[in-house]
């Protein structure tokens, strides 16, 4: 017989909500790059704006939560999930910060500035392969699949790739100061892209720890040689 | 925290970092020591092959459903089912190494040093001080007889509730202090082990803390064995937890899970463990 029936589905539609905060994330990223790509000031303000869906979002979570541990006081599996969902809603909240910041840079350089294609070619494959890890990280999660997780490892080194390609490229956009200023700005705007990468693998760690009981860092730069868990 | 790296790598549960294959890590040392343990009454089994190690000066729970055979397993700790005359126990229980069935062994000496203490409190109908002072009496204690008694209701932390009532019925106690003075009257004849089968069941919330803080006290002089169905309650007090289930079968409990507590309600090792603390199966 099934008992807690009640507190299954509270946990159920908490997990919903997180991941759901990652479409939410997706959004928002697909409109900072167009932004970002047509230099769209007028998009870039409503990015800023609707970051209150994702801190909703976040708020929503966190209070269910917290309800949960102190209701219900959730053991084992459920234990390790409403942990996990506690750090889940976090990153989703940060990656929203991130859209958010990369709107903020675009006006920044005024309506026409010295956008460069490559520069910008650049930026969409690195916002294309952070959208990719984004849906990546919350199937994984929903799925329990640690190996889909772990693939996100390999996925985040092409946008650190990228990244590193952005600033070879700022380097080479020359001296005249508006050229100058704009080449960092999208410096900038790759790196908010790759914190977007980084939060997505850091959700699939919390992947395999809901999975294995164990936490431990896909990549950590400190132990460069440490096995990914297993289930 | 992907390239940004913390130095982090944190362990939730003790069975994660052990091995595949790798037992759970001995108690410190093992007060009782059941090997092979088959209870049945009147010829059908209770509880079935049991074999675990209890830690002494450690606190056990059992825990499980309905059924399992976890209240039959703690009387055997002390041989009450003895009194019981179709029960019967097959396999081994050693208590400090010595078979507790062995035919040279005084069932009465073993239930003065292995105390037992019930879900309902049962005081015998006189003072308290006459409640605590009937076994040490029993059993010829030397010493000062005030001295036994308010030794014991002081470790049973009663003594503040008590003490200007001693010669008062321990019928006017609440449930709570009740059910201390029956722990009190179990230390008095100076055991080595506390049994408690669900000593918190008909107590309030605050009487179940003051019960809980005790055993963690009495914990560095006593090893302590406990049935309970509060899970949460096993979480808080114990440091070992032994999960017991019913085979749906032949309706004969047995052990599924025997670990650190921590490790029993963060990563139990056994699906049928995870579904029972969690609730997913009554």
């Amino acid at each position: 017989m099934t008992t807690r029936s009640h507190f299954q589905q509270e946990l159920e539609g908490l997990e919903r909500s997180a991941l759901g905060g990652l479409d939410l994330v997706t959004q928002a990223l697909d409109r900072s790059l167009e932004t970002v790509a047509n230099q769209d000031i007028e998009l870039a303000s409503m990015v800023i704006a609707d970051d209150d869906r994702i801190d909703g979002r976040y708020l929503e979570v966190h209070q269910g939560i917290l309800s949960l541990l102190a209701l219900q006081a959730p053991v084992a599996g459920d234990l390790r999930l409403v942990a996990a969902l506690l750090h889940v809603i976090k990153h989703v909240e940060r990656m929203g910060d991130q859209c958010v910041n990369m709107a903020k840079l675009v006006p920044l350089d005024g309506h026409e500035p010295p956008a460069e294609p490559r520069m910008l070619d650049l930026i969409q494959r690195m916002g294309d392969q952070a959208r990719q890890q984004v849906i990546q990280c919350g199937q994984a999660f929903e799925r329990r699949d640690v190996d889909m997780a772990q693939d996100l490892v390999r996925q985040d080194d092409v946008i650190d790739l990228l990244n590193r390609e952005v600033f070879h490229h700022a380097l080479e956009l020359g001296d005249e100061p508006d050229r100058r200023e704009w080449a960092m700005h999208m410096m900038l705007v790759g790196r908010c892209i790759e914190r977007i990468g980084d939060n997505a693998v850091d959700i699939g760690e919390q992947t395999a720890f809901v999975v294995t009981g164990l936490f431990r860092e896909f990549e950590d730069a400190s132990h460069p040689v440490a096995a990914p868990p297993t289930a | 925290m992907a390239t940004q790296s913390l130095r982090t790598e944190v362990v939730i549960g003790k069975r994660a970092s052990r091995s595949a294959g790798e037992e759970p890590r001995a108690p410190r040392e093992p007060i009782f020591q059941l090997e092979g343990v088959t209870v049945a009454y009147a010829d059908k089994a209770a509880v079935r092959d049991v074999s675990f190690d209890i830690g002494m000066n450690e606190i056990t729970a059992l825990i499980g459903p309905s059924g399992c055979g976890k209240s039959t397993l703690i009387r055997c700790l002390n041989r009450m089912n003895d009194l019981i005359p179709t029960a019967r126990v097959d396999g081994q229980v050693l208590y400090h190494g010595q078979d507790l069935y062995g035919p040279e062994v005084d069932a009465v000496e073993v239930r003065k040093l292995i105390g037992m203490v019930f879900q309902k409190p049962n005081p015998f109908p006189k003072s308290i001080y006459d409640n605590i002072a009937f076994g040490p009496r029993v059993l010829g204690m030397k010493g000062s007889m005030d001295e036994i008694v308010e030794g014991a209701l002081l470790r049973a932390a009663v003594w503040d509730e008590a003490k200007d009532r001693l010669k008062s019925n321990a019928f006017g106690m609440s449930g709570g202090q009740q059910q201390r003075l029956c722990i009190a009257r179990a230390l008095a004849v100076e055991p080595d082990v506390i049994l408690m089968d669900e000593p918190c069941s008909a107590l309030d919330p605050i009487s179940t803390g003051k019960i809980e803080e005790l055993m963690l006290q009495l914990r560095e002089e006593y090893s302590i064995v406990i049935v309970t169905h509060n899970m949460q309650q096993a979480a808080r007090v114990s440091d070992r937890t032994a999960f017991f289930t019913v085979d749906p079968d032949d309706r004969v409990g047995h052990l599924v899970e025997y670990d650190d507590t921590e490790t029993v309600f963060t990563n139990p090792a056994d699906p049928r463990t995870e579904a029972y603390v969690t609730g997913k199966v009554g």
